[in-house]
């Protein structure tokens, strides 16, 4: 048993975070240069599920937890579990399907896109005369399809996990930016003649968003070892990780707002970005209660 | 990473379940402080001498000086089988001796560590006093140093098991007019030296289980103090590091088992289809498999680097809050049932009540918020 990263994560985790920090900074998330996505290709984030690589799900965790935190585009996700169980494609949108239709998010330079379709993800071939439309999370563009395409279901029962598990991480990034914007924010602006950071009021505020991260991310570990280990109860280990994350993401960016106090509200500032996130995150593999509720007698 | 034990520690689990499923008591621990002792010793006796007490204790002082994983593995299935919690061995077992073991002369620790393990003493705790609650450096109870003792007079206060202990872990002012943190010693104090008085106090749950203690020209030997004079609160610190690695594992499989036991209830009486209930209770069964999973990395970081991580200080707080919140889930899904409440029960109401403790205890969960967001976060200390 060892819940800690070894020396190798750790490097990995580190200069992912370095590169992100240099080139894709959370508060550029609402304009993209162009050539992003070919750079995650290039620095090989793209590839790193593919069956031969032979990374295990820890080590994933680790990386889109740090991918999250500055607000990857979100096709990372889908296009790493096409990678993993599908034909590898350059890019692949994340999709995401509802009652009244079926949204398409990062679909630029995308000809397919992956999503759930009832118990298993599935992926759709895209036109190429959709409409762009703007969507709340500033970092993706949006397209709604209206007519239901074929869906080429992969059918392997960790595949929907493995979505489940690389959005908790990507959850539990933008949790912990949000929590470390404040805390940053909290020891820089002064009122009263201190840090705001000094009162108890917002001081707590920072400790529970501190104490939400912490909580899901150790989940999201737990899980991703349990998905390694094909363990009996990894389903529902997996859905206690995105449950948590989901809920630390929006409390997290909502908490961050508060914290930032006027400036927080505008649009100029950046921890809309984080909630925004956050509440796209919350519709990819959602936890239903009854995931969380079942196997007990 | 991983989540596995290796074919060893799988042995040493099967043992542990062995012994415990022929040796747990038939009868129930008692409520009450004084009622309970007999029990508690007897107990503590024989987890002494079948070679389970102080498993990660060193072995010349009586412990087994196995690792941290192999305490975590006892206490994990201590919990599981139900054994009866330790009671008043509580303090000795978990707070004062660790604190002997970091910080004592080889007589000191030679003497009181084989005793605290084979529940021959009993310890208590005194640091909080009627004026230094949350504020604990407040401390106005002093120590005046006459020769080879030291003559302490003031009292102390919500002190467990006081009424029962032989041995009490006192912080005390030893040099005069001086301030907070300075000038404070840990010292061992016989509980039994004239001049002591203790008043038992009741708790709102019906049970007496701590109280205030009054020192009246208390003479303990200046031997007794443990880690240097002017040192007690660096002393009394020291322990936090140890409280954090393993102090609330037990907790943790119990909570595993109590959020089984309630959703089990909800189904059974149909208040699972209450959204609102379904919802609480699915959310608490991810906080509960979370919280072993905080304290399984919170231990992996000890064996790694033999220090806890920063996410400890997250562990206690995280840990009482949601031990109430299903305090409270339970007390809710027995609707009227929770009026025939009456002072003596065992039931989940007691819980109920005893649980406001766990949030105010040992460090308020405003004072734990204050530690998270100045140590794990860097925001500027309040105080």
């Amino acid at each position: 048993m060892d819940l800690t990263p070894d020396t190798d994560q750790i490097a990995l985790q580190t200069a992912t975070g370095d590169w992100c920090r240099t080139n894709m900074p959370l508060n550029g998330a609402r304009d993209r240069p162009v050539g992003l996505w070919r750079d995650l290709e290039s620095m090989g984030w793209t590839e790193m599920t593919a069956p031969g690589m032979d990374i295990d799900h820890a080590t994933e965790a680790l990386v889109f937890a740090e991918l999250g935190r500055y607000l990857a585009p979100v096709a990372l996700l889908s296009s790493a579990v096409a990678t993993r169980w599908a034909n590898p494609a350059p890019k692949t949108a994340l999709a995401l399907a509802a009652g009244n239709g079926i949204r398409i998010f990062d679909g630029e330079g995308a000809t397919e896109a992956l999503g759930l379709f009832g118990k298993f993800p599935g992926l759709i071939k895209l036109g190429n005369d959709a409409e762009m439309k703007p969507s709340l999370d500033l970092s993706t563009g949006l397209i709604r399809l209206t007519t239901s395409p074929t869906v080429n279901a992969i059918d392997h029962p960790h595949a929907a996990l493995h979505l489940q598990l690389l959005s908790a991480a990507f959850a539990v990034g933008c949790a912990d930016a949000a929590c470390e914007m404040a805390a940053d924010y909290a020891k820089l602006r002064q009122q009263f003649e201190r840090p705001i950071g000094w009162f108890q009021a917002l001081k707590h505020i920072c400790s529970d968003m501190a104490v939400r991260a912490a909580v899901a991310r150790s989940q999201l570990y737990f899980a991703a070892c349990a998905l390694d280990a094909s363990e009996a109860d990894a389903a529902f280990h997996v859905a206690a990780a995105k449950r948590l994350a989901d809920q630390a993401a929006l409390e997290n960016g909502r908490a961050n707002i508060q914290v930032h106090g006027g400036i927080g509200m505008t649009d100029e500032a950046v921890p809309h970005l984080c909630l925004k996130r956050a509440h796209l995150l919350q519709f990819i593999a959602p936890v239903e209660n009854r995931m969380l509720l079942g196997d007990v007698a | 990473m991983d989540i596995g034990f290796s074919d060893e520690e799988t042995r040493f689990r099967a043992e542990c379940r062995d012994w415990l499923h022929s040796n747990i008591p038939g009868e129930k621990r008692p409520l009450d402080a004084v009622d309970a002792i007999a029990f508690d010793k007897d107990w503590q006796r024989r987890l002494f001498d079948a070679g389970w007490a102080g498993i990660n204790w060193p072995s010349e002082y009586g412990g087994r000086g196995l690792s941290l994983v192999e305490q975590v593995i006892w206490l994990e299935e201590y919990a599981k089988a139900q054994a009866p919690w330790i009671g008043a061995n509580f303090v000795g077992i978990n707070h004062g001796g660790p604190t002997l073991i970091l910080n004592a002369s080889e007589e000191q620790k030679s003497f009181h560590l084989p005793r605290i393990l084979s529940g021959e003493a009993i310890w208590c705790q005194g640091f909080s006093e009627p004026g230094a609650g949350s504020d604990l450096a407040g401390i106005k109870t002093s120590g005046r140093i006459e020769g080879e003792e030291i003559v302490i007079n003031g009292s102390k206060i919500w002190t467990s098991f006081a009424h029962v202990a032989d041995w009490q872990e006192l912080v005390l002012r030893t040099e005069s007019g001086s301030k907070r943190h300075a000038g404070l010693s840990w010292v061992i104090c016989d509980m039994h030296t004239p001049g002591i008085t203790v008043r038992p106090i009741r708790k709102m749950s019906g049970q007496t289980e701590f109280a205030e203690v009054f020192y009246d020209d208390v003479r303990i030997p200046l031997d007794n103090v443990v880690g240097g004079l002017g040192n007690g609160w660096k002393v009394a610190m020291s322990t936090l590091s140890f409280e954090r690695g393993t102090g609330f594992i037990a907790d943790q499989v119990k909570q595993s088992e109590e959020i089984a036991e309630l959703i089990a209830k909800a189904r059974a009486s149909g208040r699972i289809e209450d959204d609102r209930i379904a919802d609480r209770l699915a959310q608490m069964r991810a906080e509960v498999a979370a919280l072993r999973a905080m304290t399984y990395r919170n231990i992996s970081e000890v064996v790694r680097t033999g220090q806890p991580g920063p996410e400890a200080s997250v562990i206690r707080l995280f840990t009482a809050e949601l031990g109430q919140r299903l305090e409270r889930m339970a007390v809710e899904l027995m609707g009227e049932d929770v009026l025939d409440f009456a002072y003596g029960d065992d039931n989940a109401v007691h819980d109920y009540l005893r649980g406001f403790a766990s949030t105010i205890a040992g460090g308020t969960a405003q004072i734990q918020r204050d530690i998270i967001g100045e140590r794990l976060l860097g925001l500027p200390k309040s105080r």
